[in-house]
């Protein structure tokens, strides 16, 4: 598949833009589920995963062929969804419970009662939970968390994808991991 | 750094394939004896067996579509070269 997208990314450079839509078409999937995790809800996911791939077509000239596309690309994407949590509006998460994400209901249901191990919070319910845990992670521990577990990079993919030092990357990782243990301790 | 959170360092260390012959014997030794850590050990990777447990999203429909319909017009030398 590497050596596909990799004549596709030529062909593109040349400036044809059709061969394009089969690298969005590979993509597509994982660039809008790392965005929707990175900030929580699909309306921004849409949008950011969106400008992701039109940032990465308008300057794909700066592509360095020797490197991966994919590390690039969530980059873009990763770069896109932070700049995008730094400027939302304080009221913003007051917007998305009155939308209705149920996501936020059932987390208040949980914060007051502790779940015992042999209540089981089940499917849609468990997601939505695990969901919205993951976003209320700082944002700088919320990358790594997911381009680890959710996305299964290693940490040295992590460090190129982020451009930050592996040793950075796992401390950050075991932050994160530990914010996490806290929060689903109950689950 | 007390005997717990050495420990629980070299959790996260043995969770990133990180721990030496001489760290994973330190580590198993003080497990032994130490419950509480032994819980923190399970508790880490059932957080991380969770976060693996996430379904999977994907695009809503017509996602390729909208992208290739916002992008720039193509660069007119690649029409000429037609």
């Amino acid at each position: 598949m590497d050596q596909i997208i990799r004549e596709k990314i030529k062909q593109v450079k040349k400036g044809d833009q059709a061969a394009f839509s089969d690298v969005v078409e590979f993509y597509q999937n994982k660039i809008y589920q790392h965005c929707y995790r990175m900030l929580g809800n699909a309306h921004e996911a849409e949008d950011m995963a969106q400008e992701a791939f039109i940032r990465a077509y308008v300057n794909i000239d700066s592509f360095d062929d020797g490197r991966k596309f994919s590390t690039w690309l969530y980059r873009i994407a990763t770069n896109l969804t932070i700049d995008r949590i730094r400027k939302r509006k304080p009221d913003f998460f007051l917007d998305a419970e009155i939308k209705g994400t149920e996501g936020l209901d059932m987390y208040s249901q949980l914060a007051s009662t502790d779940i015992s191990p042999s209540d089981k919070v089940e499917g849609i319910e468990l997601q939505r939970y695990i969901h919205q845990e993951i976003s209320e992670l700082p944002p700088k521990y919320r990358s790594i968390i997911i381009l680890r577990y959710i996305e299964e990079f290693s940490l040295q993919e992590i460090s190129e994808i982020l451009d930050i030092p592996l040793g950075t990357v796992k401390t950050r990782i075991h932050r994160g991991r530990e914010a996490l243990r806290k929060r689903l301790r109950h689950v | 750094m007390n005997a717990h959170s050495e420990s629980i360092a070299l959790m996260h260390k043995y969770l990133d394939g990180d721990l030496n012959k001489a760290e994973e014997q330190q580590l198993k030794g003080h497990l032994e004896g130490c419950e509480d850590c032994q819980a923190h050990l399970r508790d880490l990777k059932r957080t991380i067996a969770l976060l693996q447990s996430s379904e999977h999203i994907e695009a809503p429909p017509s996602f390729a579509e909208k992208v290739m319909n916002n992008l720039p017009k193509e660069k007119k030398r690649m029409k000429y070269k037609r």
